[in-house]
């Protein structure tokens, strides 16, 4: 049961046209990566999820509610490069941000407290001016705002990609805890971090989805798999049998090794480790090289 | 309410609770106290030439307040306009909206919060500075009552509440606060071109305000026209705030 649909999702600006058709659907508890280079409509369509932009045409819908309540309630947002009310303190803002997501006072003082605690903002840290923070601690303290009030919907834009290495690490593995509570939705241009988390990609290119699936479905769909076999000796002599193998498309040799591309891989490794066998070929190794996330998003990405 | 403690605790921390006061109390009572002391000031430097006699004109204290109420009309709207020009500006321009209006915040809770917060410090400040300068008034030149002080304060209070309302409509409509400050001077410059030029037509304009205040020191009584104006300007006000929460809604 989607607990979101996105419907024909458009926004144009003047001349130009960011988002163009998008339609996904978000299961309860999924957490969905939207990946895709810079100027690809990431950051326009979660703002547009996040109510902060209305869309040209197309139409967002949460399960269970009627078209015009305020489905702010239901969402946390993160944006790319959060700014803060500079002269409050982590625990005033957090405070504040709870307030006004409609917590009683009480409520919030104590969700604030906890969170604090959650994201490792330590003791002293947390009643000094937000000023004074980290890059690292202010991003963690942006999640926190985002989630005070219990959200069924974090959106998160671009959540890693200005921190460093511990940075980083922190808050994936903040992200990672999160998802059992609720559903995630994160922009990245980083594919080990969307390969990480998300149950599902949807990889968009000028505005629109132009791949989607989960990480398995995508590696076996581009699966560009290549066999790389190194010989002892004679690799010329091998490499023109194997190449006259009916699947195998293609082979060459760089220094040692062959590299061979087949229009079936299982049935060509099958081939050509009976024939090795068989014929009891000097084989030093031989390796089934998969299509690197990289090289898939190139693929799709690109063209 | 969350939105009008926060508007309250950035306006204390950032200590513009502190100068906004002090210079509407310097810009009050500048002129009164310049105006008492001018035949010392000459003296002090140098004195006037042999023989000629400088008649210093009494003034009446209506007039000596008046005197501050103009101080205001111009360098304090100028910094009424200052000090408000980013209120909703900036916030947009640095993005921390992005992080207030993802929360269920209404907009005209939003924009009313800012208004409100804004109001109660220029009339705090205004009446403080109207205090020192009446204070001074009555010690240097003569009685003014304090029923007159509160008057004064109310129907001046009102022109400078349409000044910050004109601040927040500009600040809904526009994300740079200096031209924010530009346009908002620009208009008042405009309407009081408009009054002078059609002044006949438009008794009750806004900018007519100060004469009428004047009216009703001389004559003791507040006439049709004052409060007629005094009503029109509330109205402007209110109009103007309404517009600002229904353009900042309709924004993008």
């Amino acid at each position: 049961m989607a607990f979101l649909t996105v419907q024909d999702l458009t926004k144009k600006y003047k001349n130009k046209t960011a988002v163009n058709n998008v339609s996904f659907e978000f299961k309860s508890g999924q957490c969905i990566a939207l990946i895709g280079p810079n100027g690809a409509g990431k950051t326009t369509i979660l703002r547009t999820l996040a109510g902060l932009l209305k869309p040209t045409t197309g139409s967002i819908e949460f399960a269970n509610e009627k078209g015009n309540s305020d489905i702010r309630k239901f969402i946390g947002y993160l944006p790319q490069y959060p700014v803060f009310h500079y002269w409050m303190t982590g625990r005033e803002f957090l405070v504040y941000s709870g307030e006004l997501a409609l917590l009683p006072k009480s409520e919030a003082k104590k969700r604030a407290e906890s969170l604090l605690e959650k994201i490792g903002i330590s003791k002293e840290a947390r009643d000094e001016r937000i000023s004074r923070y980290s890059g690292g601690m202010k991003q963690r303290l942006g999640i926190a705002q985002a989630i005070i009030h219990k959200p069924k919907l974090l959106i998160l834009d671009e959540p890693v990609s200005s921190l460093d290495p511990i940075g980083r690490r922190e808050v994936l593995q903040l992200m990672e805890e999160l998802k059992q509570e609720m559903s995630i939705l994160f922009s990245t241009h980083i594919l080990t971090d969307a390969d990480e988390i998300s149950d599902e990609l949807l990889l968009l290119r000028q505005g629109e989805i132009v791949e989607s699936g989960s990480m398995e479905e995508l590696r076996i769909k581009y699966q560009t798999a290549k066999i790389e076999i190194e010989f002892e000796r004679d690799i010329e002599a091998f490499a023109k049998k194997i190449n006259d193998l009916p699947e195998v498309t293609a082979s060459n040799i760089e220094r040692n090794t062959l590299h061979v591309t087949a229009s079936d891989i299982q049935l060509a490794r099958q081939r050509i480790l009976e024939a090795a066998s068989n014929e009891n070929w000097p084989l030093t190794s031989f390796n089934i090289n998969r299509a690197s996330l990289e090289d898939m998003f190139m693929k799709v990405v690109k063209d | 309410m969350t939105l009008f403690k926060k508007e309250l605790l950035e306006n204390w921390r950032n200590k513009k609770w502190i100068w906004v006061p002090l210079v509407i109390i310097l810009l009050s009572i500048m002129d009164p106290i310049t105006s008492y002391y001018l035949p010392q000031i000459i003296d002090s430097v140098g004195g006037l030439p042999e023989g000629s006699t400088l008649e210093m004109p009494e003034f009446a204290p209506p007039e000596v307040i008046m005197m501050s109420l103009s101080q205001l009309s111009s360098l304090g709207v100028l910094v009424l306009v200052l000090m408000s020009m980013g209120t909703i500006a900036g916030e947009r321009k640095s993005g921390v909206t992005e992080l207030i209006l993802v929360k269920p915040v209404a907009y005209r809770n939003y924009i009313t919060a800012k208004w409100v917060s804004l109001l109660m410090l220029v009339w705090i400040s205004l009446f403080l500075g109207l205090l020192t300068s009446w204070y001074y008034i009555n010690l240097l030149f003569g009685d003014l009552s304090f029923v007159e002080l509160l008057q004064i304060t109310f129907f001046y209070g009102l022109w400078l509440t349409l000044v910050v309302s004109l601040s927040i409509f500009y600040n809904a409509l526009i994300k740079t606060p200096g031209l924010v400050a530009f346009l908002t001077i620009l208009t008042i410059m405009v309407m009081s071109l408009i009054n002078q030029v059609f002044n006949h037509v438009l008794e009750w304009f806004p900018n007519n305000l100060s004469s009428y205040i004047l009216d009703m020191l001389m004559t003791d009584q507040l006439s049709t026209d004052l409060i007629a104006t005094a009503c029109v300007t509330m109205i402007l006000s209110i109009a103007l705030v309404v517009a600002s929460i229904y353009t900042f809604r309709v924004k993008d």
